[in-house]
């Protein structure tokens, strides 16, 4: 019996099992869903284009459609051109319509309801005849309005989303770095990956060249991709990416020619260890907030692909650290040494065994990571660095509740919400922490 | 021990290279040009300049020293002349810099630049006078003269070639519709000409684009000045000696506003030190000590709880509740003092007094994030130190439990947690630029951000180094702490 339960033994089934019975974690987990799942429909949930609209004899379906608008063609032969971002859905004369659960976007404003509407105050809706009636339920504020009239509800669903997204994204960025440099730190130390001389000085000039001819010669096509559009950027630097590839392997090949050359052949130690040692204390020296916000503040135009980039960039030195220390010790195991009798190449062994081992601590420190990003993008928004200031997300809306204390709602929501999704993803890295931990065995 | 000591503040000066260099980077790439910002027009002068402005700025940039290459050598191309720094504007720079890359001929390019140049030269400070509009309505004549001002202008920063074609094409029609303007015909057709020059060389000389060289600059670069200083020359002194440069705000020296904000901060950042540690040691130590308890458990779910709290949520919330005429006014809402200062003749413990209460809620807002950190810190530490073997010795021998927690187990705990000391200053300075902005204390994080919204670059740079700086020394004075206490720490 216990034969058969030590052969069936999965590790990742044991982990699970360990971190459903943690019961706040597994609560914080199944809230993340959700809150993923909010963040993803979110731009269907919580949109002032209706779902459904028959106007005049014609199905729309606003909220999901890709094209802007719609013409209808009127009984007299005149073409009625309705456009879905700026028409009046509230105030059409449509046959049926059926709007979203929050009928709002998240920066229009309502300007009947303006000037700081509390959840619980009084809303008034202006019907198709111009009388002020009190607001119907389907379209009430349900958290209140901002000063501009913009719906608390609604910011607080694309917040959502915002927060989610910048969160994970950057977290992914960070997790790539720092498990790839802290993998390679760890597994090769300082004495291991060994090339020839030649090669390796031919493979530093090819470097230099490769980015002198991937991004300097090509800096202005470059520039001119950044400021078209999003598709000609990423074009461009695709194939700055192809020229650098390129170049490189050009470089590699003729570094291994060089072995024939007695001097050229000789072997030398790359320190890969050092080297990424020294980068992650110089990026863990640099005041983190300070830093971002000086970079926010000079790039050109703000966008959440900058801050994504830019966090990502600066967070990835504690995952490496942890990454390299659980490879120290793995390095020395013996099924490592196995494979390495067998013959399999070194970025096999890295990535297909040792890496799935040596993940824990990783994976415990991103989740406390997508929690850092969190804060550190709503401390931007709040600054008003960061995003786009026509973006609305939690950091932007508690700032815009500190110009009017009693405006309450403006500050107690997203806070609440900052709160949670931060609190979700603590419970969650503990949790982590807890089931992967092998010494901790129940 | 002291080689290991001397081994870490070796590694200590490259780091610091490296963060001026960063520094130094951001300021460059800024946007926007701090000439422009520092020398502003004077009264009268809209729209028109005159040579006064022009020499000025010229004085602003050798003061500034923006008249000298960036770096120590540049990674260039053979076509490119490393002389394209004395270009100050940078659109004119980028112009020049994609003519290059479109055609690769630097002479014929300096050509038709300094041509283009002598064109604009002449007709910009051009006002007709009475003599030459005689006879020609004077609003027209008027506005082809700024036409043609505004066109070669333009063309000193264009390098599309249907731009620079148009240009030439309406400032040819200006001058052939206008009569008073055919005193800028030579000139014009110099331009020109020298334009079509380069047109017709076509590509002859762009693979000159394609082979890297190096551009050697030496020492008089605006790195090193900004390093060092330029030795006399000018006013600028070392940074080494706490020379930072001139705030283009206010246009005084950076050394002076940072000396007189600095105080606020370290206060409270000393002052949250202080009371994060008179706080969370108890709590851990009491945590670990009564392991499993309730206290150890509700400690911990609240601390856990504070922990989640973003900085400005609670500072929000503290000045909604105590802070608001409507709800509990006990405490006021923002500064360090009154609005009037102290009170004439007042006593150094009057005026402590006096600001007590303004400094209340932003010392919690400080402190409260690091309660979390460190209480568990000494709870774990405190947890492994009760396990030794000698706690086990002093129960049995019968001592009692308090004595046994707080003489035996506490010292061997205290460990960490002094080295932990040093990490905290650098981290207080960082979180303080938002609190600073909440409560208008005048201390470097609000400085800091009034810096970045009204494009300071000087002074956010300067706060970059100082802070990587004091990063850096909270680092190094950790690692000596640790090798200190401990004997067991070798060198690694």
């Amino acid at each position: 019996m216990q034969e058969a339960e030590a052969k069936n033994f999965s590790f990742r089934r044991y982990a699970w099992g360990q971190f459903k019975r943690n019961k706040p974690a597994y609560w914080s987990f199944r809230i993340l869903v959700v809150l993923a799942i909010i963040a993803l429909i979110s731009p269907f949930i919580a949109t002032d284009q209706p779902w459904y609209c028959k106007y005049k004899g014609v199905t729309m379906f606003p909220a999901f459609s890709l094209s802007n608008s719609c013409e209808i063609k009127g009984e007299n032969g005149n073409v009625e051109k309705i456009q879905y971002d700026i028409a009046d859905w509230k105030h059409l004369d449509a046959e049926s319509i059926v709007f979203a659960p929050v009928p709002y976007a998240p920066n229009k404003s309502d300007y009947d309801n303006a000037d700081y509407v509390s959840p619980s105050g009084r809303q008034v809706f202006i019907d198709k005849d111009g009388n002020s009636i009190p607001m119907p339920g389907r379209f009430r504020h349900w958290l209140g309005t901002s000063k501009g009239g913009e719906d608390v509800l609604s910011g607080l669903i694309n917040g959502t989303r915002v927060s989610l997204s910048i969160g994970i994204l950057s977290m992914a960025i960070a997790s790539f770095l720092g498990i790839v440099l802290g993998a390679m730190a760890g597994y090769f130390g300082d004495r291991k990956l060994k090339t020839t001389r030649g090669a390796f000085w031919t493979m530093i000039f090819g470097l230099i060249m490769a980015w002198y001819y991937a991004f300097s010669v090509r800096s202005y096509s470059i520039a001119d991709g950044f400021s078209t559009s999003t598709a000609a950027m990423l074009t461009q630097l695709f194939i700055s990416l192809l020229v650098f590839v390129f170049v490189a392997t050009l470089f590699y090949y003729a570094g291994r020619l060089t072995g024939r050359i007695p001097f050229l052949s000789r072997e030398v130690f790359i320190p890969v260890d050092s080297i990424v040692s020294r980068a992650i204390e110089i990026l863990i020296s640099m005041p983190l907030l300070i830093l971002i916000i000086s970079v926010s503040a000079i790039t050109r135009e703000k966008s959440m692909v900058n801050l994504m980039v830019i966090i990502g960039l600066t967070t990835w030195t504690g995952i490496a650290r942890l990454t390299r220390a659980e490879f120290l010790r793995i390095a020395n195991l013996e099924y490592i040494q196995a494979a390495k009798s067998m013959g399999f190449r070194e970025y096999r062994i890295i990535f297909r065994h040792a890496l799935p081992n040596g993940l824990a601590p990783a994976l415990v420190a991103i989740a406390f990571g997508v929690a850092s990003a969190i804060i550190i993008e709503s401390s931007l928004s709040f600054l008003g660095i960061g995003v786009p200031p026509t973006t609305v997300t939690w950091g932007s809306l508690l700032s815009a509740g500190r110009e009017q204390f009693s405006a309450w709602w403006l500050v107690i929501f997203p806070g609440l919400a900052i709160f949670l999704t931060v609190m979700v993803y603590n419970l969650l890295g503990e949790g982590l922490r807890d089931a992967l931990d092998p010494r901790l065995k129940r | 021990m002291l080689r290991y000591i001397l081994r870490r503040i070796l590694i200590f000066i490259p780091t610091l290279i490296i963060i001026t260099l960063l520094g130094f980077v951001i300021s460059i790439n800024a946007p926007g040009d701090p000439i422009e910002r520092l020398v502003k027009p004077q009264a009268g002068e809209t729209g028109v300049q005159t040579g006064n402005t022009d020499q000025q700025k010229k004085e602003w940039r050798q003061k500034l020293g923006l008249d000298l290459p960036v770096f120590y050598f540049t990674l260039t191309s053979l076509a490119r002349p490393d002389t394209l720094y004395r270009i100050y504007d940078k659109n004119e720079r980028e112009a020049a810099d994609r003519l290059v890359s479109q055609y690769g001929d630097w002479p014929l390019i300096q050509d038709y630049l300094t041509a283009a140049r002598k064109l604009n030269a002449a007709v910009r400070y051009y006002i007709p006078d009475s003599n030459a509009t005689k006879g020609l309505d004077e609003n027209e004549a008027l506005s082809a003269v700024n036409d043609l001002k505004f066109e070669s202008s333009a063309l000193r920063s264009s390098y599309d070639p249907n731009v620079i074609s148009s240009k030439f094409s309406r400032m040819n029609e200006l001058i052939s519709r206008n009569a008073f303007l055919e005193r800028f015909r030579d000139v014009y057709r110099e331009a020109n000409s020298r334009y079509m020059i380069l047109v017709r060389s076509g590509s002859k000389s762009v693979w000159k684009n394609y082979v890297p060289c190096l551009a050697f600059y030496g020492r008089s670069n605006q790195y090193h000045r900004w390093l060092f200083g330029d030795g006399g020359k000018t006013s600028r002194g070392l940074l080494l000696h706490g020379d930072f440069g001139i705030s283009y705000v206010t246009r005084q020296p950076i050394s002076d506003v940072i000396w007189s904000k600095i105080g606020w901060s370290l206060f409270f950042t000393a002052l949250s030190v202080i009371l994060a540690y008179m706080v969370s040691i108890p709590i851990g130590v009491i945590s670990a000590a009564k392991r499993g308890s309730r206290f150890d458990r509700t400690s911990s779910v609240i601390l856990f709880m504070l922990y989640s709290l973003v900085s400005f949520f609670l500072a929000t919330l503290l000045l909604m509740t105590f802070a608001n005429p409507d709800v509990l006014a006990w405490l006021p809402p923002s500064g360090v003092k009154p609005a009037l200062g102290y009170p004439e003749g007042a006593s150094l413990w009057d005026k402590i007094r006096i600001s007590t209460p303004y400094i209340i809620l932003p010392a919690i807002c400080y402190t409260y994030s690091s309660f979390a950190f460190l209480s568990r810190t000494m709870r774990v530490s405190m947890l492994e130190a009760i396990g030794q073997d000698y706690i086990r010795t002093a129960r049995a021998k019968g001592l009692p439990e308090k004595r046994v927690i707080w003489k035996h187990g506490f010292r061997n705990a205290l460990l960490p947690i002094i080295t932990v000391f040093a990490n905290i200053f650098p981290a207080a300075i960082g979180g303080s630029v938002i609190i600073e902005t909440i409560f208008t204390i005048p201390g470097m994080g609000s400085e800091t951000f009034a810096a970045i919204q009204s494009n300071n670059y000087p002074m956010i740079i300067t706060v970059l180094t100082i802070t990587g700086f004091l990063t850096l020394v909270g680092y190094l004075i950790s690692d000596i702490l640790y090798s200190i206490v401990d004997p067991r720490i070798n060198l690694r």
